[in-house]
This record gives C-alpha cells, structure tokens and sequence, in this order.
C-alpha cells in the first residue's frame, strides 16, 4: 500500500517540472517508457534510469522515485528469477528485471506530478467522453477519502475484536471481510449521495461545458518537448543501431 | 411579496415502499423568509427537500401526486437545468459533495455544467469565495480541509448558481458549537444580503430558533405543526414530535405559563435573566 | 488510566477511575478522539504510557484492549458488514471467544434492551440511521466491556431518540460502569452532572466535576465550547444587580419551583 501510494499518489510541488504542461510531462514519461523497451544491455538501461533520476532531482521528487525503485525491485526479483531458470543467461535476466523497474519508474513520474486537473486536461485533449473523463477525476478525487475510510473501518472492527496481525494467510484473507464489505457499501452510498450533488447542480445540462481553467502551452513548454523528442531520438537511434554493432 | 414555494397536496410514494413518504403537504414560503424544519427520523423531511429542489421526480420515480411550485416553475414540468438555477441544496455530508480537486473548480462546477462563459464564471466563484470567506482556499484540496471548510466551499458552489432559495439539510450536524453558530449566523447575513430564502432542516434547534421566521413540523410524512419557532416550540405538542425544546425555551414556558414573563419571541440566556430581573423569589 | 504524548496530543495527563462518568469536549480538533484512540491502543503515544487496568497498551493488540473498553464510534455505516442483525451482534463476541450458547443470550439481551428484535434476521445495512446507532452500542454492550466511550452518539439524532440514550447511560453507569461521552452536544451532557474534561489544540485545559467547570466562562470560550443554556441564565441571574439569588442553585430552586 505504502509503494503504491509513493510511486502513484500526486503530491503538489514547485518544482519547474511539476510547473510543465501536463502534456509535456505525459510525453516524456511516455518517451522514458519506449525508451527502456529499446535497450539492449545493462549498460544502457544503467544509463536510461542515470537519466530518470536526474529528472526526479530536478523534479524534485528524487526520495520517492528511490523509494518506488526499491519497492519494485523487489517485485522483479520474480522476473528476474523466472527469466534466469528458463535462460540460464545472467545478463538477459538482470536486463529484463531491471527493465521492469525502469517502465514503473517512468509512469510514476508521470503520475506523482501531475494533479488530477491536469489529468483531466489530458484526457479532454484526446477528446475522452466527458463521463469518463469526469468518473476519473471524481474517482482520483476520492482516493485519499477513501484510504481514511480503510483506516477507519479497521479501527472500528479492531475494536470489535477482530485481529489482522495475526493468523495464517487464510485467516487474514477471511478477516478482510468486515473490511472490504463496509468499505463497499460506502462507496456504493458515496456514488449515491454524489448523483444527487451532480443532478442538483445541472450536471449534463449541456452538451459541452466550458472551463474555468485554461492549460496553455508555453514557450518552455514546446521547447522541453522538441528537446526531449531529440534526446529520445538521439537514444532510439544509439541503442537501437550504433552500440550493440560496437559492443558485439 | 409572492411566495417562492409553493407547495400543494403534495403526496409521494417511492416504488418499494408500502406507505407514503410525504402525504398531502402543503406549505406556502414567502420570499426571504427562514424555515426551519423538524420532526423525528424518518418523518420524511429528506423526501420533503428533494420534491422541492426537483430530484423528486426526476432522479427518483414514483407515485407523485400534487404540485410544487418553486420561483414561479413548477417543479414536475420543469428540467433540473432549470430547477438547479432557482433551487440549491446543501446535502448533509459535505464530503460527497465536493468533485473536483481543487476547491474554485468545484465551487465553478454548476457553472462549467450550464456552460456559462469563463469570464462570468471567474466573477461568480470570486464572488461566491468572498461571501462565504474563502478565497484562501481558492486552491486548495478538499480532503485537507476540515468539516466546517468543506461545508463553506459546498454552500459557495451553491451560491454560485444563484439560486432564490437554498435547502440546508441538517448543516450544523458535524460541527462544534461555535463553528455551528458562525453558520447560522452566515444563513442570517446571506438572507439579508442576497435576499435568498432559506429552508433548513435541523434536529439541533437552540441556534436556529433565533433566526427563524417560520417553523415547521412533520411527522410520517404530514405537517403537523406550523407557526413561528415560540408557537411550536411553547406548544405542548413538539416535544412528542421529536422536536428538541431549547431549554431555555423550557424555563421560558414556565415562567410565562406562571405569568412572570410574557414575550413575543423566543429570549437567549441573557435576555431571559433580564427579563426576570426584579422578580424576588 | 494515564496518559502522556505530543503533537495532536500534548502532555496530556489524565486518571479515569472505575464507575466514573466523564465526559470529554472541545472544538473539531482538539484532539478528542485521538485521545479516544489511546484507549485501546489505535494509536500509541509517541512519550509517555496508557494504560487500561493496569496493562500498558503497547503490550496488547487492540482486539484484546477492547474485551474491557468498547469504544462506540460516530459512523455506524464504518462497522456493519454482516448479513443480519444477528450476526452482526454476535461477531465481537466469537471474537472474544465466547462460547455459542452464551452468545445466544447475550444477542437476545441485546436485541430485546434496544428493541431491535424485530430486525432479528434482516440485515444490519437497510436499518435507518437511528437503528444503526442503537445496533453498534447494542453490540458493545452484549460483550459487557467494564468501559464505554461513546464518541458524539448524538449527531443526527432527534430528541427521542437522545432521551433513549440519556437513559441507556444512566442504565450503564448504574451497574457500575464507566463510561466516557466525547460530545458537542452540552445540552445533552449536563443533566447527567459528568465530570468533565475541556480540551483544546491537544491539551487538557481543565478537568472536574460538571457544576464547577460549566460556570467558568473564561475557560469554556477559550476552548470554544458552549455554555449550557441554564447555567447561562442562572449565572446572568446572579449578576444582575438587582438579583435576588445568592448562587445558581437558589436560582434554580426558585425557577424549578414555580413548575406547574
């Protein structure tokens, strides 16, 4: 819960990063992404994920990148084990655990700067339907509700006698139930009470609603984007086709 | 000054339910008034307000018999489009009212739905921030907000509609004290201001009776009681209702029953012990 | 029970002895609950002990803290989960290891002293409001705890339904209980004359009997907690420069005394 919540969870920053069109950042986490799909060897991978890091820095969301990084690591362990049983080969293997770990990376970034807001403005650009893009954000708007609620509802059962340190896996599995049912139900309750708050105040009156905010591309944008075009270019064009003639 | 509501013979019965929910309401409120509304849980008050504002019958179907008619529309034939821009309604929970991240989106979220253009909507979230003192929150996010700010930037996000009369269930239920007594005294500063009517259901009277013209009690759907909150409240009937007697109120009433004491209104503490002053025991 | 920590709550030191009713209030914030929750060892102080009947609550789960302190919390909708009433009532106490035919009477006891019998078999999640309140403290009190924190039982409740309550806490603190009310609801809270412990911004700004600290005005509006309406009016009564009452309760005696 707590690697999910560092990796995915947007916290706002300062940062010029975070200050970037959502757009932006979509795209070079996009970019980051088709980037590790194209390397060929540790080498290049070490160097894909040098540069991550030094995005987080900038960003300055460094401590939580580390901390995905080490809580993915560990996830990849299976691949990276599965892969070594079926090829014997150390270097594949370790390539594509790591891998694993470099494409979290790059949606994380994406995610832990980029507000909600944002997120709906991107998917208004690629011109999602309003309800879908509307039960996203209400939905992403609700995650934090929704964790003090888990925690309340434990407390109340812990104070009912219910134990969740202790018993065998299926005994943990089984105490879940006086959690998730409540936890349930009360979201059922909350889309209830929020389809009254949205008829009350003309939800769907109009085909196309207009927008009290406007993102706008700035210059700074357009110049990181055509920069990090280039520098994915300059990439896919090294690892794909120079270096591994050179390393071979 | 003509009445903004106007209900008449309203009768309401939901699909599953063997009895009606509301049976032969009538009720007329003229405008700028403040309406208090009582009774025991479940007496239909819910059902009540959501006639009023237009969920029922449009988001809920049902036996709907009678008519209620809200600034002029009435409310069966008209759309939620319409009705949403002369009714607004404070739900209970603030949390499950407020969508959007931040807290300005929401307030301008009737707004974007109705497509008002962006320079009036900006006005009309400033607008509604300031009368209800939260510019400061213009961008923050609701779940770091306490209850009494969540409830402030619900209401703005009704205000910013415009709406003749609000509807305000149960406001003060999650609130201290004094956060609950900022409230009432906010209803009583936007009535003066705005010239907004304003329906409240309430089961915490103490602060309310003061500001009130008008109090209303069901019970198992009907009107049983109406008259000013000191009618009510100095009946011997409320307190069988459900209806919580201020306790003041109470001491009130025995001192004007004994003849010591007889007021229009309904007296604080305060004024109570003034009025009292001189009596010797 | 003592106390002690910092941050929300802040050298806070507090005995609550056996039988006793206490009632705790303050503003949203003051840090209420979050004392509620040192109880039973939700959460654990970050200096200083709790301790419930002697035992440290860093040393047992909450399940085990809870057999002696249930805690009746403010959302019902928060706990029930089962299929009916019934089971809803008898979870805690197969928690507690009760054996199956004791937890038949005590469901029985239960279900019969919140005249909920009827809801027997149906489910605990179409109840109303109310009756989900009143099943949540009837589920308490079927495992007996020595201890009962109510915490704000009266939110959304009408006045009925409080008198109910009043008189199920009387019921309780008769038989020897203690129990604690967290509230707002002042009104609600003096006529049971607790003792009372005012918080504010995670400290205790003062503690004792009901009549002593309700009458002091000074403290009450630095913790933003209301005056009860009578002790307002005999207080203003004693002022006024004309008064004929030496002290509230003659006031009261004289007003109480001119009931028909």
């Amino acid at each position: 819960m707590m690697w999910l919540s560092s990796g995915f969870v947007f916290r706002r920053g300062t940062s010029a990063y975070h200050r970037l069109d959502p757009r932006v950042k979509l795209l070079i986490s996009v970019l980051m992404f088709a980037t590790t799909l194209l390397v060929r060897s540790l080498y290049e991978l070490a160097a894909v994920l040098a540069f991550m890091i030094a995005v987080a820095a900038i960003a300055t969301v460094l401590r939580r990148v580390a901390k995905t990084m080490v809580f993915t690591a560990t996830f990849s362990l299976i691949i990276f084990v599965v892969n070594f049983v079926v090829t014997r080969n150390l270097e594949t293997s370790l390539l594509y655990a790591s891998r694993f770990v470099a494409i979290v990376v790059s949606t994380s970034l994406f995610f832990i700067t980029t507000s909600p807001d944002e997120l709906e403005q991107v998917m208004k650009t690629f011109r999602l339907p309003r309800d879908v893009v509307f039960a996203f954000v209400t939905a992403v708007r609700f995650i934090p509700v929704m964790f003090l609620d888990t925690i309340q509802i434990m407390d109340a059962q812990k104070s009912r006698g219910l134990e969740l340190e202790k018993g065998n896996l299926f005994r943990r599995v089984r105490n879940m139930i006086p959690i998730l049912i409540p936890l349930v139900v009360n979201s059922v309750v909350r889309s209830g009470e929020l389809a009254e708050a949205m008829e009350s105040r003309a939800y769907g009156a109009v085909p196309r609603p207009t927008s009290l905010v406007e993102y706008r591309a700035r210059a700074t944008d357009r110049i990181v984007a055509v920069a990090a075009i280039v520098l994915f270019a300059i990439a896919a064009y090294s690892f794909y086709f120079v270096l591994p003639a050179r390393i071979l | 000054m003509a009445d903004i509501l106007e209900i008449s013979g309203l009768s309401f019965r939901y699909p599953d339910s063997p009895k009606e929910a509301v049976a032969d309401f009538d009720l007329s409120v003229p405008e700028q008034e403040i309406v208090v509304l009582a009774g025991p849980s479940g007496c239909g008050k819910s059902t009540l307000l959501r006639a009023v504002n237009g969920l029922i019958p449009h988001m809920y179907t049902g036996d709907y018999s009678g008519k209620v008619r809200v600034a002029g529309s009435v409310v069966k034939e008209s759309t939620m489009r319409e009705l949403a821009q002369k009714v607004g309604f404070l739900f209970q929970n603030p949390e499950n009212q407020i969508f959007m991240f931040t807290v300005e989106r929401d307030i301008a979220f009737g707004l974007e739905n109705l497509g008002v253009q962006r320079a009036e909507m900006r006005r009309r979230v400033d607008e509604a921030m300031r009368l209800l003192e939260i510019e400061d929150l213009a961008l923050r996010a609701p779940h770091e907000l306490s209850d009494g700010q969540k409830q402030r930037v619900a209401l703005a996000g009704v205000l910013a509609m415009n709406p003749r009369l609000v509807i305000l269930d149960e406001p003060t239920s999650l609130l201290d004290p004094k956060t609950a007594a900022e409230l009432v005294g906010l209803v009583e500063r936007l009535r003066k201001d705005l010239g907004t009517t304003f329906v409240v259901v309430e089961h915490r009277l103490d602060l309310l009776v003061k500001v009130a013209d008008r109090m209303v009690v069901m019970s198992e759907g009907k009107k049983v009681l109406e008259g000013t909150p000191k009618e009510v409240l100095f009946g011997d009937e409320a307190e069988a209702y459900g209806v919580s007697v201020p306790s003041v109120t109470r001491v009130q009433k025995m001192l004007a029953a004994d003849g010591v004491l007889t007021t229009e209104r309904l007296l604080s503490p305060g004024e109570l012990a003034q009025g009292v002053e001189g009596e010797r025991p | 029970m003592h106390q002690n920590g910092v941050k929300a709550l802040d050298e806070v030191t507090l005995s609550i002895g056996s039988g006793e009713t206490v009632a705790i209030v303050g503003e949203n914030g003051a840090g209420k609950t979050t004392l509620v929750k040192h109880v039973t060892g939700l959460l654990k102080p970050a200096t200083g002990n709790v301790l419930v009947d002697g035992v440290n609550t860093r040393e047992i789960s909450t399940a085990q803290l809870s057999r002696k302190v249930g805690v009746a919390f403010q959302n019902p909708d928060h706990q029930l989960f089962s299929e009916s009433v019934e089971e809803e009532m008898s979870f805690a106490l197969r928690n507690f290891g009760f054996p199956p035919a004791l937890v038949e009477q005590r469901v029985k006891w239960g279900l019969e002293l919140f005249g909920l019998e009827e809801y027997r078999r149906s489910s605990p999640l179409v109840l109303s409001g109310g009756e989900k309140k009143r099943l949540t403290l009837a589920c308490i009190l079927a495992w007996d705890p020595e201890v009962v924190i109510l915490d704000e039982p009266t939110v959304g409740q009408d006045s009925i339904q409080k008198e109910k309550l009043a008189g199920t806490i009387r019921m309780l603190t008769s038989s020897g209980k203690t129990v604690v009310v967290v509230s707002h609801d002042i009104e609600f809270l003096w006529p049971m004359q607790p003792r009372v412990v005012v918080m504010k911004a995670g400290r205790v700004l003062g503690d004792g009997p009901a009549p002593r600290l309700m009458q002091d005005r000074g403290l009450l509006e630095s913790a933003r907690v209301a005056q009860p309406q009578l002790v307002e009016f005999y207080e203003n009564l004693i002022e006024r420069p004309g008064a004929p009452f030496a002290d509230p309760l003659e006031a009261r005696r004289w007003v109480e005394g001119r009931a028909p």
